[in-house]
């Protein structure tokens, strides 16, 4: 029985998708992890074949936290500005490393009063992508709330972070560039990976989300690994040098903000 | 679509791939034209709050989707009726009610989702005269509140049949509702409002409070007792993610649990369509109760009214309690005592206390006499003097009174009981099933020149003579009067509402054998050889057929119509222009 419908073909991911700014990114590699390609190749991956990811996406009212969405599922644009009711939803399938992969997005409400409801969306999330107006300064500083009420459901040191400037299209260079030195000093405090898009133009809109189904796979790989491994004590264990990784095991800090 | 997917060398399944992702969303789009509220219509017909304030007594404090059409006075009506706060559960409880809705209410037509309900199973088609309403009530003690209490209910009500699947949605959504605000309320209705179209035997992805509830509905086509089953893939998904083993059964081992030693008969007594009581402590028992015993004869529909939770305000309720006419054929689940006297003339009666989980099964095999049952103090067990017409089956009571000893998960033991329940009644249905196919007439008797054959008639006593041969000894073991079973069944609404939807299928399937038989025809041919006056009434009469193969779904073979349309556009273009004009220009009315 077929369960679910194929990947397409433009969903296909085998490298590692590069980062936007190196001051901001989750991790330096410019590869998967060994772990990770590895387990892939030898199909080790078990369970995680029909991994599901949530990612939820907060941020300020009408930063365009729909329209990247849009852009990005559905290819589509909308001029007009429709406030989201409680929660959107979409659901994204990918093929990571030859291994089928579902990301579901859940899309929030930046309107005050469904924010008391907010949290209960937020259970469970792997990844958060905090969305803020390139041409407004004060989303920019509202993401910090955003980031503590959305890490507040969640365990912080499971959790990737994406910190998103979105309508870089209504932005001039100049401007722009102002605003990324900000942006990138709340990222890094965040430890959060910096994105500038428009959904208007559809700039970077694709590989942003790449990037995130790629980082949200590796991590959810290797947590299986280790859990897996966990499982397994008493067997025999194989131990290579080569696999540890201390950048990955380490835990997360919780991030300045949230202290 | 991409260039790729387009050029010529795609190999078969790539094709095939692109058009399925492709046409799902987009066919159950367009039929579901997207305004607000549709895709929530096709799940839900209102959610509702239903609050108790000392004043005024029970209101229906919100209702989505607001507009005027769903507010109406029958669905509010139907709310105070029913949420009458009871004394004596404290905490949380969920049951369901299901009413009729008023006879001067338009039945909402949508094609597509009549489309959808014709894949559906015979027992979870959806019956347009009724609503489920599906509860959590919540009643705690407030001392900040003038009557001491908080008391508040949030309400489905749906068409769906899907008892588990909402009643896990309740329990979702409901504790975070009373404890949040309306907003969340909104926000839910929304998420509902996203939902795919509710399609049988496709895995369907529900959306609801940052979990995706993941679920299939049975189709016809599944082999009873074989539905295949949702699952989780993964432990650690369980909190983004939810798999629904079913959406309508209930837990029937628990249910039956109080009376299991009676089950068989109980089984009897739902089969015949008897009328039948569930007198119960509180209406989240009556209406599982009722549930499970509608559910027991699956997969034959249970074809007579049932009640999961009557009471005394329904607008049925003089109807059905009448003492001036034999009790009707339904089933009610009542928790009031009143109904101890008012219902003292009905035949069968089930009584039943708390429902307990299994550990403790009630001692008492004896059926009680009715006379004995005077108020609703008295004990638990079947007030009947009903005489079954097969023996006991000892077998699955041993069978089960083990799991108990032994510990065996109520889930493990109802499904153990819901097999038995399956084998039975397959083995009594198979022989009905073998006779009335053999009702159908012989392939070579549909001539496409002639109307399609009648089926023949259903004659009892032709039907009983096949039952020496080929009876339900074939398939059980079980003994007893099987004829004197068959014959009480033939008089009774079940067996009526079975027969009749076999005979809509076997006359749907003649049509379209009938279509194809013509389809095979040289109809230009006959056409030169007849006159102009007689190839026109043809064009006309097939236009109709066509017309009548889509709207009533005909199960046809998929190019058997538009061979159909093939042949009459030939036979069109074979006649002379001016009346080509005309035939083409008639529309197929």
């Amino acid at each position: 029985m077929n369960i679910l419908a194929p990947v397409r073909r433009d969903r296909v991911i085998t490298d590692l998708p590069p980062c936007f700014r190196k001051e901001a990114a989750l991790h330096p590699r410019s590869s998967f992890h060994p772990t990770v390609s590895s387990a892939c190749q030898e199909q080790r991956t078990g369970t995680v074949g029909f991994k599901i990811s949530k990612i939820i996406v907060v941020g300020d009212l009408s930063v365009g936290k729909t329209c990247l969405i849009n852009r990005f599922c559905k290819d589509t644009f909308d001029k007009n500005y429709k406030a989201t009711i409680g929660v959107d939803f979409e659901m994204e399938r990918f093929e990571v490393l030859g291994v089928p992969f579902s990301l579901q997005l859940w899309d929030t409400a930046g309107q005050e009063r469904f924010k008391c409801i907010a949290s209960t969306y937020y259970r469970g999330a792997q990844a958060i992508v905090i969305v803020f107006d390139v041409n407004d300064v004060a989303s920019l500083e509202h993401t910090r709330q955003w980031l503590a009420d959305a890490l507040k459901e969640n365990d912080p040191s499971n959790v990737i972070l994406f910190l998103v400037g979105s309508k870089k299209d209504l932005s001039t260079p100049a401007q722009y560039n102002l605003m990324e030195k900000d942006a990138l000093k709340v990222a890094q405090e965040m430890q959060a990976e910096y994105w500038a898009v428009s959904s208007l133009t559809g700039e970077n809109v694709r590989d942003f989300f790449f990037r995130v189904a790629a980082l949200t796979f590796e991590s959810s790989v290797l947590a299986e690994l280790e859990r897996s491994s966990a499982r397994r004590i008493g067997d025999t264990v194989r131990i290579s040098s080569n696999e540890s990784d201390l950048y990955l095991s380490a835990p997360r800090k919780k991030p300045k903000c949230c202290q | 679509m991409s260039l790729r997917e387009r050029s010529p060398g795609r190999t078969a399944e790539d094709g095939e791939d692109a058009a399925g992702a492709l046409a799902e969303p987009d066919g159950s789009d367009r039929c579901l034209s997207l305004l607000p509220w549709d895709r929530f219509s096709a799940w839900l017909h209102c959610v509702c709050v239903v609050g108790f304030d000392l004043e005024l007594g029970q209101a229906v404090e919100v209702i989505y989707p607001p507009h005027s059409k769903l507010t109406d006075k029958e669905v509010k009506y139907c709310l105070l009726v029913y949420l009458f706060p009871y004394v004596g559960c404290l905490g949380d409880t969920q049951f369901c009610f299901r009413f009729r809705q008023s006879p001067g209410r338009k039945v909402s037509f949508c094609c597509f989702l009549d489309q959808l309900d014709r894949d559906l199973p015979v027992y979870l088609k959806k019956d347009p005269a009724y609503y489920y309403g599906y509860v959590y009530f919540r009643q705690v003690r407030d001392k900040s509140l003038k009557r001491g209490y908080f008391q508040k209910s949030l309400v489905l009500i749906s068409k769906l049949p899907y008892i588990h699947l909402f009643r896990t949605m309740l329990k979702q959504i409901a504790p975070e509702y009373f404890e949040k605000s309306e907003a969340f309320l909104e926000a839910v209705c929304s998420d509902v409002d996203r939902w795919p179209p509710p399609i049988p035997g496709k895995i369907l992805h529900l959306p609801v409070m940052g979990i995706i509830m993941k679920l299939r509905i049975p189709t016809y086509r599944d082999k009873p007792g074989t539905t295949p089953v949702v699952q989780n893939m993964h432990q650690a998904d369980a909190q983004i993610s939810m798999a629904l083993p079913t959406v309508h059964e209930v837990d029937l081992f628990r249910c039956f649990c109080p009376v299991f030693f009676h089950i068989q008969m109980l089984w009897e007594l739902v089969l015949l369509g008897e009328p039948l009581v569930v007198m119960a402590p509180s209406p989240s028992e009556s209406s599982e109760t009722v549930l499970a015993l509608v559910s027991c004869i699956s997969p034959l529909k249970y074809c007579s009214d049932f009640r999961p939770y009557f009471t005394i305000h329904d607008s049925e309720f003089k109807e059905y309690t009448t003492r001036t006419q034999a009790p009707p054929s339904v089933i009610l689940g009542v928790t009031n005592p009143f109904f101890a006297k008012t219902l003292q003339h009905w035949p069968h009666i089930i009584r039943i206390g708390d429902l307990k989980l299994p550990g403790e099964v009630p001692k008492q095999v004896k059926v009680k006499k009715l006379k004995n049952l005077k108020t609703l103090d008295s004990k638990p067990g079947v007030y009947t003097s009903y005489k079954p017409y097969l023996n006991k089956d000892e077998e699955i009571v041993k069978q089960l009174q083990k799991g108990v000893q032994q510990k065996r998960p109520t889930e493990a033991q109802s499904v153990i009981l819901r097999r038995y329940f399956l084998e039975l009644t397959e083995s009594f249905i198979i022989p009905l099933e073998r006779y009335v196919a053999s009702l159908m007439p012989l392939q070579k008797c549909i001539s496409p020149w002639k109307s399609p054959p009648q089926l023949r008639q259903f004659s009892q006593d032709d039907f009983m003579k096949t039952l020496e041969k080929a009876g339900p000894q074939l398939t059980s073991g079980l003994k007893g009067d099987w004829i004197g079973l068959y014959r009480h069944f033939l008089k009774s609404p079940n067996f009526d509402g079975w027969f009749r939807s076999r005979q809509k299928e076997m006359t749907q399937k003649l049509e379209a054998l009938h279509l194809e038989a013509l389809c095979n025809e040289n109809l230009v041919f006959w056409s030169q050889k007849h006159t102009e006056v007689e190839t026109v009434d043809l064009v006309l009469k097939l236009k109709n057929k066509l017309l009548q193969a889509d709207r009533e779904h005909l199960p046809v073979k998929t190019d058997t119509l538009k061979k159909l349309q093939t042949h009459i556009n030939d036979i069109i273009l074979a006649l002379p222009e001016d009346l080509q004009d005309i035939l083409l220009k008639t529309g197929t009315t």
